[in-house]
């Protein structure tokens, strides 16, 4: 009976003990979960375009996070690189800080003293960036924990200032290693956090600025488009340029050079003996197609060539038609005191007169254009 | 147990990787260089390390049909929200920004003006009047704390801006509470300073606390993962000024002259029975809408203190015209636009441009071609540049016979914490946000 017992005693010992056993085991799957997943999520793998001086280390790149743990963990502490990353979609909504020239407000230059962006923050913001990227590439350099979790530091002095958050639980390793580092730092300045933190950045991938952003501003590379596009919100569309299909107009140099106001040309054009009143397949001359641009110099050049003011194209409209349709007063007006005729009709049965909807006074009057 | 055990074998794995050296796991590395390119390719090239720690609906997901429609997470307690405002940089602090006030409604009306949304060239500026701020701000059920600013500290200066505002929309037959996230905008000078996560994280949080956990937005750049992506379409009203500004280009074997013809309008509308909203109307109007809306996929529950608020017409901030049938006297058909106006940079002659965007529209005798081009008129009479349209719901049969022309800008739509099963086309989507 009494071996009975100690049978039953040295299992019910080896029960508690292989409980403990587990118990320690799954503590210490917990600690490696967490420490991956800060390998994960502060920049394990950063890496770099290949460059030849750079010595190669681990290739480690971060393991595939699975698992329930890791998935909660993942929400639990913000992401490193998801908080860098995200400077990405910062330089909203709209482009060119650079230039300043569309500051036509009010704001009193003195109030930005140290409120405005610095050459600092922006290379410390390329820095974050390039970090940001790099963990995101395919060939990956490792970056130590040290590192990873320095830069973490850095970045949370930097852009929140000194830790205030409460101390995570001791379990959760991952989230008390980068509290730890944050706390570490204590009331460092954020200009100091960042000159730090784009040091460290330096001395990791010496060449990280070769390629960077901030090489742009001297260049004429033309850089993300998307920076004109904020992170969310509306979006300012206008018409998208359609070439013209199914336009058949055929014309001369004489009318383009008309239309695109090239008075040298034109002239050139005229003395070489090409006609004045050369009409396009909508039988228009020169002269339409510099009222309907609005070219006032090339309408003087045209008419002092003996250019027939009355001149009608395919539609039966003359240039007053054109300058009246297109509300440009100054050459409407010049036209008729060159003898353009305000009551001539076009195929619709409509006179110059007819069409003008502007409130042109010397146009409703008969005669008095002056 | 098992599932630990499992996660120690990984763990060891990974962590052995970690110390040995690199020789043992080429195999390891170049699957995750495969998935990782998978990844990329699935995600245009992009990676958006922010919205991946967001419930949102995510690339790599996509086509997964065997993830269920609805909210990605549940609902945590309140009293597991974070109580306390997210950090900000030391030199800012966090205001509420109350629009019934003219000093603030002023300040947030400068900021946007002068640092909101602009075309890809710097030509334009959205300028939202005063009048529209206070509109699209403050609907029934608006809650004051979701219209958040940053202020310098030093100067007191508004900096930054965000907002959302309540709304019901329904997916599918599920009706949720949503906010609608808008007006998120730092100053030019602060735009390195890392702003915009914070402040979306903080109105999030101040979503949140209000018990609701969803959103809907917009955005012009693609993140994971639209719902829908819509195009803009734009009617010229005033081409000649259009072009003079460089909203559009003229052709060179197009003439002015017949530019403006194509785009010339009748005086007045053609439909007998065509007239304004007036607030007698909003019942009608509530009805024709809900049951003009219900065929849509997403779409905005309204009801009557909700039609109320954003279709009866206010002066320069939302038009809105219904027929009314001369003989039985009842409400066939319904359309509406809302003022947008934008400043125009660097223009000698002009400084503003005046556009009317399509809100909702409802057909049901009235033809939905005629119907619009009414509304084109009566857009004109009222001196627009442009009218602008999305090619959601109905519109895009009708765009290109009344005109329109494609625009260069696309506008992606996007839930939060609420995943579609798939893709929705446009024409399914009967949500307009402003």
């Amino acid at each position: 009976m009494s071996e009975w017992q100690s049978l039953l005693q040295s299992i019910l010992i080896g029960l508690i003990f292989s409980y403990l056993l587990a118990k320690l085991i799954s503590l210490v799957v917990t600690f490696k979960e967490d420490n991956l997943s800060i390998t994960r999520q502060s920049d394990a793998s950063v890496e770099v375009v290949h460059h030849p001086k750079k010595k190669t280390t681990v290739v480690g790149g971060a393991p595939n996070p699975r698992g329930p743990e890791a998935a909660h963990d993942r929400h639990e502490t913000e992401s490193m690189i998801a908080e860098q990353g995200s400077v990405r979609n910062e330089s909203l909504p709209c482009s060119d800080i650079d230039d300043d020239d569309e500051d036509d407000s009010s704001d009193d230059d003195d109030d930005w003293e140290g409120v405005e962006s610095t050459e600092l923050d922006e290379i410390f913001s390329a820095a974050t960036a390039f970090v940001a990227a790099s963990a995101a590439a395919s060939s990956s350099q490792k970056v130590s924990t040290d590192h990873q979790l320095q830069l973490y530091a850095l970045y949370k002095i930097a852009t929140e200032g000194p830790c205030s958050a409460p101390q995570p639980s001791a379990l959760k390793m991952t989230a008390r290693a980068k509290w730890q580092a944050w706390q570490k730092l204590g009331a460092m300045p954020p200009e100091e956090a960042m000159q730090k933190y784009i040091d460290v950045v330096s001395e990791l991938f010496p060449t990280w600025l070769d390629g960077s952003s901030l090489k742009r501003r001297g260049g004429d590379d033309d850089a993300p488009k998307t920076d004109s596009k904020g992170p969310m919100g509306p979006v300012f569309s206008s018409l998208a340029y359609e070439e013209e299909s199914g336009n058949e107009l055929k014309m001369e140099a004489i009318h383009a050079f008309a239309r695109e106001g090239e008075a040298n040309n034109l002239l050139k054009c005229i003395d070489s003996g090409v006609s004045v009143n050369m009409r396009d397949s909508e039988g228009r001359t020169p002269l339409h197609w510099a009222v309907d641009r609005g070219h006032f110099h090339i309408t003087e050049v045209l008419l002092s060539r003996k250019s027939d003011v009355n001149a009608k194209d395919n539609e039966g409209q003359t240039p007053l038609h054109y300058a009246v349709v297109c509300e440009r007063e100054t050459l409407a007006k010049f036209l008729v005191k060159q003898n353009a005729d305000l009551d001539l009709r076009d195929d619709d049965g409509k006179s110059p007169r007819d069409l003008c909807e502007s409130d042109w006074p010397w146009m409703k009057q008969p005669g008095s254009t002056d | 147990m098992e599932d630990n055990s499992s996660q120690a074998g990984s763990a060891k794995e990974n962590s052995d990787q970690n110390s040995e050296g690199n020789s043992l796991n080429k195999d390891d590395s170049s699957l995750e260089t495969i998935v990782r390119k998978f990844q990329d390719t699935v995600s245009l090239g992009k990676k958006h390390k922010f919205w991946e720690t967001q419930p949102v609906g995510q690339f790599k997901d996509v086509g997964d049909t065997s993830l269920p429609e609805g909210p990605i997470e549940p609902p945590t307690p309140l009293s597991e929200v974070k109580q306390e405002p997210y950090n900000l940089p030391s030199q800012y602090e966090w205001t509420t920004c109350d629009m019934d006030s003219e000093e603030t409604c002023n300040e947030v009306y400068n900021l946007l003006k002068n640092n909101y949304v602009e075309d890809d060239e710097n030509m334009f500026r959205f300028n939202y009047s005063k009048e529209f701020l206070r509109w699209a701000l403050r609907p029934p059920g608006f809650y004051r704390s979701w219209h958040i600013g940053v202020r310098a500290k030093t100067s007191k200066k508004l900096v930054a801006f965000i907002t959302g505002v309540p709304a019901r929309i329904r997916v599918r037959d599920e009706v949720v509470k949503m906010a609608e996230i808008n007006f998120l905008c730092v100053h030019k000078k602060l735009r390195t300073k890392r702003l915009a996560p914070v402040m979306i994280k903080e109105v999030t949080r101040r979503v949140h606390l209000e018990n609701i956990w969803q959103a809907a937005y917009t955005a012009g750049v693609v993140l994971p993962t639209p719902i829908t992506t819509c195009q803009y379409w734009h009617r010229s009203l005033n081409p000649k000024k259009l072009i003079d500004v460089g909203f559009s280009r003229l052709g060179a074997r197009m003439t002015m002259n017949r530019t403006i013809k194509l785009y010339k309008l009748p005086d007045s509308p053609a439909t007998p029975g065509f007239r304004k909203m007036e607030l007698c109307d909003v019942p009608a109007v509530t009805r024709l809408l809900r049951n003009y809306l219900s065929q849509f996929v997403v779409a905005p529950d309204f009801d009557e203190s909700d039609v109320e608020h954003w279709l009866l017409p206010t002066e320069d901030v939302v038009d809105s015209y219904l027929v009314e049938s001369p003989e039985t006297h009842e409400i066939t058909d319904f359309c509406s636009f809302y003022t947008l106006p934008s400043s125009i940079l660097g223009n000698q002659n002009y400084s503003s441009l005046k556009a009317a965007y399509s809100y909702y529209n409802v057909s049901t005798k009235t033809p939905l071609l005629q119907l619009m081009n009414d509304t084109l008129i009566v857009a004109k009479q009222k001196n627009f540049d442009v009218f602008n349209a999305l090619d959601v719901m109905h519109n895009e049969s009708v765009l290109k016979e009344l005109k329109f022309g494609p625009g260069d800008g696309q506008l992606h739509y996007y839930l939060y914490n609420y995943r579609t099963q798939s893709a929705l086309k446009p024409s399914e989507l009967g949500l307009v946000l402003l």
